[in-house]
């Protein structure tokens, strides 16, 4: 780097008699460390951690023995388990899926010439600015049977009616469409910045070649923003299959494990005070996270 | 712009745009608007608008001495987790940019496996690490693993705003005498403005809106942050559908202010996040 040659910088070299490299390599562990010793400590040690008590019968105030995968082994077999499998798969499927084809839409009808662009983008930003609990608990109550705005909707146009929304068949599409909402903003965002640069040019050479809306989308839009998109795909696919707030607040997990999903019944593990197993239900969530990360973490060094 | 819309696209987009307000404010009114109805009201009234309108869930929520030390609560432990994660983020974020040293691509890459691990796969072992440190049922607990989520992610957005400033003017100062804190303080800091307020903004709402970490840590109710305190309105006896909403707005309103105040910043921040372009 330039300035480590700088005449100033040797000068001060003299004085404290370690040389202008050595200083600034002690310099960058000293400005780093507060970081660095956070994470090892409340990340990367709770991290082993978890995946060590996984692997035991500890439970809270107890003595831990090593069972080997008999946690894993007792949770493959539990209906429960084998229910939150499923439930985890089709809820963050469907939510993504959802997020994708209107997140992808919404950005382009907001990349058109339209009038106060800046206001519709402000507008698209409110889900996500409120807060997680409060969209979900907003949400909870819209579906309530009784006084709850869609009930109270099919009661104004005539349907006599009434729904649990939050019931064992309609509580999975409930949810889908409440964490949708909340989280499909962030989507929008991502990829309204990456469409605003791709280069108008392309565009315009396109249109003089005679190349349809359609083909310009498939062969200018898709490849310009692709990266973006996986990207985004990616850390919200560990987001939204880490949420607990809106299987918490919408259902508890419920009707009859109907909504259950990795964190939730993890955190009921640790209010049953068997940490052991209720590790192994988050560490099972492990492989995929770390197939996700690895991605994204190759995709941003790709830059 | 390429071209003009024609009438026909005109149509089409605005009632999209129009469908699309809807669906996004819908929810928002929604609860605003049972904030401000009795419970008879909800339940036996059933209408979208509010008929009788009514103050009285705010009063009651206001004039609860726990719902105002559960708002001290989370403007403490808010403002504390932001100041100190902005504080080291920064620290961390200059040295991983400007200096060179052997762990460096090291430390980065444990940086951005924080910000990647979910507190999901977190919340057992550290009840359990917070619990032993003595730190179980506080605030300052609660404040030092919202370090978790905040430390990585603010260090990584301030590391590419760190990235996209010239060290020119930070040398210049360098040569002039300046020491590099002095020229991170003075230089950097200043033309990194909006990465320091869509972190700060990030940290803020993460830890205010943070529920699970809170609702595992925090025991005592005279110690319960706000999300923690609403929805053990949900999980008691009785719903007081009016009151919970109120305290919703409550909650909500600080944070959605804060963010669009600083739109321009978050959007921009965000898009560094995740993008990194």
């Amino acid at each position: 780097m330039a300035h480590q040659a700088r005449p100033l910088a040797q000068g001060q070299k003299a004085q404290s008699g370690l040389t202008l490299h050595q200083r600034n390599s002690i310099f960058g562990y000293a400005l780093v460390a507060p970081v660095v010793i956070c994470l090892l400590a409340l990340v990367f040690y709770p991290f082993v951690f978890a995946i060590w008590i996984s692997f035991t019968d500890q439970i809270v105030g107890g003595q831990a023995k090593f069972i080997g995968l008999g946690n894993y082994i007792y949770l493959a077999k539990t209906p429960s388990f084998q229910k939150t499998i499923v439930n985890t798969i089709v809820l963050v499927a469907s939510v993504q899926g959802l997020k994708l084809v209107f997140g992808l839409g919404i950005a382009l009808l907001l990349n058109q010439p339209i009038r106060g662009r800046q206001i519709w983008r402000g507008l698209v930003l409110l889900p996500w600015a409120m807060p997680a609990f409060v969209a979900y608990l907003t949400w909870k109550l819209m579906y309530a049977p009784n006084g709850g705005a869609f009930n109270v909707m099919l009661d104004l146009m005539g349907i006599p009616i009434q729904l649990d929304f939050l019931s064992r068949e309609l509580a999975m599409p409930s949810v889908i469409l409440a964490t949708f909402w909340r989280g499909f903003p962030f989507w929008v965002i991502s990829f309204l910045a990456a469409l605003q640069n791709i280069p108008q040019e392309l565009y315009e050479a396109a249109a003089i070649d005679g190349a349809t809306t359609w083909q310009r989308f498939q062969h200018i839009t898709i490849p310009s923003i692709r990266h973006v998109i996986l990207v985004v795909v990616l850390l919200s696919t560990i987001w939204t299959t880490n949420g607990f707030e809106n299987v918490w607040l919408l259902t508890q997990g419920g009707p009859s494990d109907a909504t259950m999903t990795f964190p939730v019944l993890s955190y009921f593990g640790l209010q049953s005070l068997r940490i052991g197993e209720a590790s192994a239900v988050s560490v099972a969530m492990l492989p995929v996270f770390a197939m996700l990360a690895f991605i994204i973490v190759n995709l941003l060094k790709e830059d | 712009m390429l071209t003009r819309l024609t009438l026909g696209q005109k149509t089409v987009y605005y009632s999209l745009l129009v469908l699309l307000a809807v669906f996004i404010l819908f929810p928002i009114y929604y609860m605003f608007t049972v904030s401000l109805k009795t419970p008879r009201d909800i339940y036996r009234v059933p209408s979208l608008l509010v008929p009788n309108p009514t103050t009285q869930n705010y009063v009651d929520l206001f004039g609860k001495q726990d719902f105002l030390q559960s708002i001290g609560n989370s403007l403490l432990v808010a403002t504390a987790a932001t100041v100190i994660s902005v504080f080291i983020s920064v620290l961390a974020a200059y040295s991983l940019v400007r200096l060179k040293y052997r762990f460096r691509d090291g430390f980065s890459r444990l940086i951005l496996f924080s910000y990647l691990t979910p507190s999901a796969l977190l919340f057992i072992p550290l009840s359990v690490i917070i619990a032993r440190l003595g730190l179980a049922n506080t605030l300052q607990g609660l404040i030092f693993v919202y370090l978790t989520f905040s430390a990585p992610l603010s260090t990584w957005l301030l590391m590419g705003f760190f990235r996209s400033i010239p060290m020119d003017l930070e040398e210049q100062a360098m040569v002039d005498g300046a020491t590099r804190l002095q020229a991170m303080y003075r230089i950097l800091l200043p033309l990194s403005t909006p990465g320091l307020v869509a972190v700060s903004v990030f940290t803020f709402t993460g830890a205010w809106n943070e529920l699970l970490l809170a609702l595992i840590f925090i025991t005592s109710p005279e110690k319960r942050t706000v999300p923690v305190a609403l929805q053990y309105l949900i999980t008691g006896d009785t719903f007081r559908w009016g009151l919970i909403m109120a305290g919703s707005v409550a909650a909500a309103v600080p944070v959605m202010v804060l963010y669009y105040l600083a739109q321009r910043f978050v959007v921009q921040g965000l898009a560094a996040g995740a993008v990194k372009s």
